[in-house]
């Protein structure tokens, strides 16, 4: 019988980044569907319902939260503990490098090797830096079409994007990567959940996760 | 007032039309009645701005919507309050003598530069040549000596129908050439001749060019998206909204959002100036916008009659609706994750439970 040590791996902070993130996501899909193809309720005029407006409002405030995730997350990638520092993912060590591979063949089921380790393995970490990336773009895009006339939304918009329609354009395709990045994710959080005994589910709740002695 | 007016202008210019035009302009302006005078003082001054006005890759639909608006005072007022020196649609003189009258003023006199149309830049510019010059060379002899230049409609300041891809004429707006000088650029295909004239009167009466936005479009007219002032708002957030030209929602006059309309993308005074003085525009008359003052227009805002343009994947000749393209990511991504389970669930059957403890 192995014996296994409770370890603290994510800070109050980078849990409540990581529910932010995660149900500002689910809202901005499910609100940002229902934007993109609404559909009429009632012909009936003045009946003091604003659906398109609720579902604005809604989706704005997910917004906004979603925006404040990623400044929570930039902030614990220089100044984050061990584990949430941008560092600790990066394939630069060799440690990292090794973990990679290593993970790529565990996760095609070629090897059954399970290193250790208190943080996100390599590949997952890669994946999550790339979403954050994803998610920046997200952000430019929103507020420039959130506000087209602010001098500064408008420069950094128009210089990345050309006009409004491309950045919408862009922003909604982006939005796939987010529901494809979902699926995996929680798949993949529930596949080591089942296969290793660290606790990897109810460490994103209370931040604790189990190693081997 | 009256007298400079009559002495200066075309007699056929009456005060009152006079000051109608003059006073539409202001209103468009978003300017006080109190400077209305100021404005008629400007225009009426008799010190006439020079301007050569050139044609390049262009349809003249912008000098044709210019002159053909239904208020005739409005057209005559631009006629008068500039002297448009050079004009290939209206000007009488023609072939050297058209030559002699560009030459004359551009050598001798101050002049503001007004460009139709897109350069074409490939090939040297041999796709669009006036009095056996190109177009490129024109603009490089003209554009220096111009004291500001403005240019009127899509093409001429972010290329238009001709730069859409592949652009083969590698057609270009005049900003992408000339750099060094003061640009106004008034889009739309075509522009509402309201803002052409608020642009002039402006530079008339306070010596300089109006605000401008990041595309160097004057705020007066391209500060506020057409969907932020359209008369169907109500409908859009109150969700009803036309499925099909033609349906009842469409006859009702809902919201044009799903049908393609393009309002929530363009910068546009269009829902409040509107046109040929009848009042309408194309939303009001049950047509989604197309963008049309937008750079790039042709490219982004097409399909006309959907809301986002499509994905075309480079080489394979695949084009598609977007959500139809990620509907079937998405659907790959869910079949992966199931044969992934179901690898791990048969290999866990096959060695039986692999063991932590
Ligand atoms: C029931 C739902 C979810 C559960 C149980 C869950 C669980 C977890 C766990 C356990 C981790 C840490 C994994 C590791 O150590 O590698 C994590 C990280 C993460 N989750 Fe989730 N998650 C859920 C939903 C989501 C959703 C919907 C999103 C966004 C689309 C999301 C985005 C992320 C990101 C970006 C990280 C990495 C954080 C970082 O280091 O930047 N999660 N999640
Ligand atoms: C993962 C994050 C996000 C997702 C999945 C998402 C998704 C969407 C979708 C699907 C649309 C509809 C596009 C269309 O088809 O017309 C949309 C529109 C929009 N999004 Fe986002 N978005 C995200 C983040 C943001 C953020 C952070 C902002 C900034 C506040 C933002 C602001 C906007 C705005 C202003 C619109 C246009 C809404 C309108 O004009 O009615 N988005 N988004
Ligand atoms: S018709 Fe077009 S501009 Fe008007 S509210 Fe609908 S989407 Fe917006």
């Amino acid at each position: 019988m192995a014996t296994y040590e409770k370890k603290k791996c994510w800070s109050v902070l980078f849990r409540l980044f990581h529910w932010m993130y995660a149900l500002s996501i689910v809202t901005l899909c499910i609100t940002g569907f229902y934007i993109n193809g609404p559909w009429t309720n009632t012909m009936i005029e003045g009946s003091a319902s604003f659906p398109m407006a609720f579902a604005r409002f809604i989706y704005f405030t997910a917004g906004y939260v979603f925006a404040g995730a990623i400044i929570i997350r930039t902030f614990l990638y220089i100044f984050g503990n061990k584990q949430e520092r941008v560092w600790d993912i990066l394939p630069i060590t060799p440690r990292n490098i090794k973990n990679l591979f290593s993970t790529i063949l565990r996760y095609a089921y070629i090897s059954e090797n399970h290193e250790v380790r208190l943080g996100h393995n390599v590949l997952a970490g890669l994946t999550y830096l790339f979403t954050f990336v994803v998610a920046i773009f997200m952000i430019i895009s929103g507020f420039f079409m959130l506000f087209p006339e602010v001098a500064t939304w408008q420069g950094i918009g128009t210089a990345v994007f050309g006009n409004q329609q491309w950045g919408r354009y862009l922003h909604h395709l982006l939005m796939w990567w987010f529901m494809m990045f979902a699926l995996i994710h929680v798949y993949l959080c529930i596949w080591n959940d089942v296969k290793e005994p660290e606790g990897i589910i109810s460490s994103i709740f209370t931040g604790d996760k189990f190693l081997h002695k | 007032m009256a007298d400079t007016v009559n002495t200066h202008l075309d007699p056929q210019l009456n005060r009152r039309g006079f000051l109608k035009g003059v006073t539409m302009a202001a209103a468009a302006l978003g300017l006080s009645e109190a400077m209305i005078p100021k404005m008629v003082e400007a225009a009426a001054s008799g010190e006439r701005p020079r301007v050569i006005w050139l044609h390049f890759q262009e349809c003249t639909g912008c000098t044709e919507s210019l002159l053909r608006s239904s208020h005739p005072d409005l057209a005559r007022l631009i006629l008068d309050i500039i002297s448009l020196d050079y004009h290939e649609t209206v000007m009488a003189a023609a072939g050297h003598q058209a030559e002699h009258n560009l030459h004359e003023t551009v050598n001798n006199h101050p002049f503001l530069l007004v460009v139709e149309g897109a350069i074409p830049t490939k090939d040297n510019g041999i796709h669009c040549m006036i009095a056996g010059k190109t177009a490129m060379e024109i603009l490089a002899e003209v554009a220096p000596k111009a004291s500001a230049i403005i240019a009127i409609g899509t093409c001429a300041t972010f290329g238009g129908v001709q730069a859409a891809a592949p652009n083969p004429t590698g057609a270009v707006g005049v900003w992408d050439l000339v750099k060094d000088k003061p640009i106004v650029n008034i889009p739309g295909c075509p522009p509402n001749p309201v803002s052409f004239l608020g642009t002039i009167l402006h530079y008339l009466t306070f010596n300089r060019l109006p605000l401008m936005d990041k595309l160097n479009r004057p705020l007066f007219a391209y500060g506020r998206r057409i969907h932020d002032h359209c008369e169907r708002r109500a409908h859009f957030d109150e969700g009803r909204f036309v499925e099909q030209f033609g349906d009842e929602a469409h006859q009702m006059g809902y919201c044009l959002y799903k049908v393609g309309c393009k309002g929530p993308e363009t910068f546009s005074n269009c829902p409040a100036v509107r046109f040929n003085g009848v009042e309408v525009w194309p939303v009001s008359v049950g047509h989604g916008c197309i963008g049309c003052t937008e750079p790039n227009f042709w490219d982004t805002m097409t399909p006309f009659y959907d809301r986002l343009p499509q994905v075309k994947i480079p080489g394979t000749g695949i084009v598609e609706d977007a959500d139809n393209i990620g509907k079937k990511v998405l659907g790959v991504t869910a079949a992966a994750i199931g044969v992934h389970a179901a690898v791990g669930i048969g290999k866990g059957l096959i060695k039986g439970k692999s063991s932590h403890e």
